[in-house]
């Protein structure tokens, strides 16, 4: 670590350096993954045991990410996704447990939920045209409000108050331990498959889809892109619609991770989303980057946590090594970057 | 604002209010109004507060509850409480969300005359009639000579602490080690701690960490039951929870007494909701009598030989 901090050898080695952005975004995530190795507490690090709790740790984050990607690409930003995750946790504990709907039912009903919450945001956006910073900050306070309301401020448990101040105990159903299990031999998290869907429909939709092409042309140009016949409301509301969805899929997971709808949860997320999607190379100001940059920047940023924790450094400490190391990444990105563009 | 006195009885249907039985006994054509004055209902502790203070109330025709929650903004609190007096309260019962900003405007509340039962959280000076809190590090202690017993004197420790910037998370810690009392236990040993801010996800992970790195845990003290449950879930992940003794703080019915009848948890100690000491002091100031100016509550200690009946009181 010291040449690339050294000035000479800083230069040196951005030189060596491919300057395409998925080689850039994969930097931060070897040298955190180098850190790791260094300070593998106890060899902990090196073990699979805690690479498949990283992987399922970064899922619910991940999928967030993934919805966060489309509308950041399109020159906009979702500020609800933490407060939609919480809305869907409550949403998926209430139709399972207390009003006892089948778990695809409830599956279908919340990711619906979900869906039309992020397309409200994407019609006030794209046909009134308001920012998407104020319309997803109204959003993420209405929905948090929502999930408050719905649930009555308590978390929604397999354990519920009757009227009479006694207690029953609901059965959990199987879609819980399931969707908190692992599979392949107990190697992968059903949540980290979960993500890896995500991320893959998000590929498909930015690489394969025409409304990608649309995503990627309003983020680099509104106006341009009207002009030249570009669908921007249709392509917009997709957009916002998918992250309330992606959202929702979240929630679920955290429910059946939590085994409870908490309205709290997922309070924050979205900086974590945000600063994944950056982390990864995509542009905040919208037009450029893709959803392998998000997946390398939600890898970094979880594999940075996990070697924090495993290392057991205060929660002071944490917190300004994140933030130092994120403002170092992104420093390096730039640079990389005007190398490129010159 | 004067419209507003009229609402000694009816202003409270502006807010969420729960009045007596209709049927009062014949001496109490006196009705009262309380002003209840909640700090936040994001927690589920204060969700349970209220629902406690509603239903010792119920029990009494001649009060009326109004509450106002004040979503964790002192500013907003002290609006509200200004609100409770200027809709006629015959008494205040407040949470304080913190100390300092609350204190004038409770004090005021106070040399009006009115009776002011604080909960919880304390305000400063003595200008109220009243204070009623549970003992954050009196329970800590009671928690860790429950520690010591178990372990025998000995084995490896996991602390998953709550916002250790708040001042219930340090009270925690320190009384539990007080308990401990590591000089006389030497082999009380604190493998890992991390700051979970009371977060079950976050416990969870940090479980994770210390699951992975620690070959051998023996017990598990996290500050609230929330975060426990975490552990319990990182533990079960890797097929470990059955190595290590689980514990928590809080004991409220739908979390730690039910993870500990569930048998999830091995202990969790109560942190009181101060309810039913707050409307019997309630009605002792409305009756004129003379009251303690501080009460503080003891614990109650929750296991699988005691949960159903309700656990066993600690003082």
């Amino acid at each position: 670590m010291t040449s690339v901090r050294g000035g000479s050898g800083f230069r040196r080695v951005r030189q060596l350096l491919p300057s395409s952005p998925l080689r850039q975004a994969l930097v931060p995530l070897f040298a955190v993954l180098l850190l790791g190795v260094v300070f593998n507490a106890n060899g902990a690090f090196l073990r699979w045991q805690t690479h498949g709790a990283v992987l399922r740790e970064v899922s619910v984050l991940g999928i967030i990410a993934c919805g966060m990607t489309l509308v950041i690409i399109s020159g906009g930003i979702d500020l609800a996704v933490g407060s939609v995750l919480g809305l869907g946790a409550v949403g998926f504990a209430l139709l399972t447990l207390p009003l006892g709907f089948s778990a695809s039912v409830a599956i279908v009903l919340v990711l619906a939920l979900g869906a039309a919450a992020g397309a409200l945001s994407g019609l006030l956006v794209a046909r009134v045209r308001l920012p998407p910073f104020i319309v997803t900050l109204a959003m993420m306070v209405f929905a948090r409000g929502l999930a408050k309301q719905l649930s009555g401020g308590q978390k929604v448990s397999s354990y519920a108050q009757t009227a009479d101040g006694q207690f029953s105990a609901l059965v959990l159903p199987d879609i819980y331990s399931w969707l908190d299990g692992r599979v392949f031999w107990g190697q992968v998290s059903v949540v980290t498959l979960v993500f890896a869907a995500c991320a893959g429909v998000t590929w498909v939709v930015l690489m394969r889809q025409r409304v990608g092409r649309y995503l990627f042309a309003i983020g680099g140009n509104a106006e341009a892109a009207r002009l030249s016949g570009v669908p921007v409301r249709a392509a917009l509301l997709v957009a916002y619609a998918l992250s309330g969805l992606f959202a929702a899929v979240a929630g679920i997971c955290q429910a059946a991770q939590e085994q409870q709808g908490d309205p709290e949860t997922g309070l924050g997320y979205e900086l974590d989303a945000i600063a994944m999607v950056v982390l990864g190379g995509t542009r905040l100001s919208g037009g450029q980057g893709g959803i392998g940059l998000t997946v390398i920047g939600v890898l970094t940023l979880g594999y940075l946590q996990k070697l924090l924790s495993l290392n057991a450094f205060s929660t002071e400490t944490r917190l300004m090594l994140t933030g130092a190391i994120l403002v170092a990444a992104l420093l390096f990105q730039r640079s990389g970057r005007a190398r490129a563009e010159a | 604002m004067g419209w507003l006195a009229v609402g000694a009885t009816s202003g409270c249907d502006r807010d969420e209010a729960v009045k007596g039985d209709l049927a009062a006994p014949a001496e109490a054509n006196k009705r009262f109004v309380i002003g209840v004055s909640q700090s936040n209902l994001g927690e589920p502790y204060r969700v349970q507060m209220n629902a406690d203070l509603a239903r010792e109330a119920q029990a009494h025709p001649e009060l009326t509850l109004i509450f106002k929650d004040a979503q964790n903004d002192s500013l907003r609190q002290r609006a509200q409480v200004e609100e409770l007096v200027s809709q006629g309260i015959s008494l205040l019962i407040i949470s304080p969300k913190e100390s300092a900003p609350l204190t004038e405007p409770v004090a005021r509340v106070y040399e009006q005359g009115i009776g002011v039962i604080v909960l919880d959280r304390r305000v400063e000076g003595d200008r109220f009639t009243s204070f009623i809190g549970p003992d954050n590090r009196r329970i800590g202690q009671a928690a860790g000579k429950w520690a010591v017993e178990a372990l025998g004197g000995t084995g490896k420790l996991v602390e998953l602490k709550g916002l250790m910037t708040s001042s219930p998370a340090r009270e925690r810690h320190q009384g539990f080690w007080e308990g401990v009392d590591r000089e006389r236990n030497p082999g009380m040993e604190v493998v890992f701690e991390a700051d979970t801010e009371w977060l079950e996800p976050n416990a969870r992970r940090e479980m994770a960490s210390a699951l992975a790195v620690h070959p051998k845990i023996d017990l598990v003290f996290a500050h609230n039951d929330p975060a426990t449950h975490g552990a319990y879930l990182a533990a079960k992940a890797v097929g470990r929870e059955r190595e290590m003794k689980l514990m928590g703080i809080d004991a409220l019915p739908h979390e730690g007494v039910r993870y500990v009848r569930e048998g999830l948890l091995d202990v969790t100690f109560a942190y009181p909701t101060c309810a039913k000491e707050a409307i019997e002091l309630a009605l002792k100031v409305l009756a004129k009598q003379s009251v303690p100016k501080q009460v503080t509550l003891g614990t109650r200690r929750f296991d699988k030989t005691n949960v159903e009946q309700g656990g066993v009181a600690l003082d």
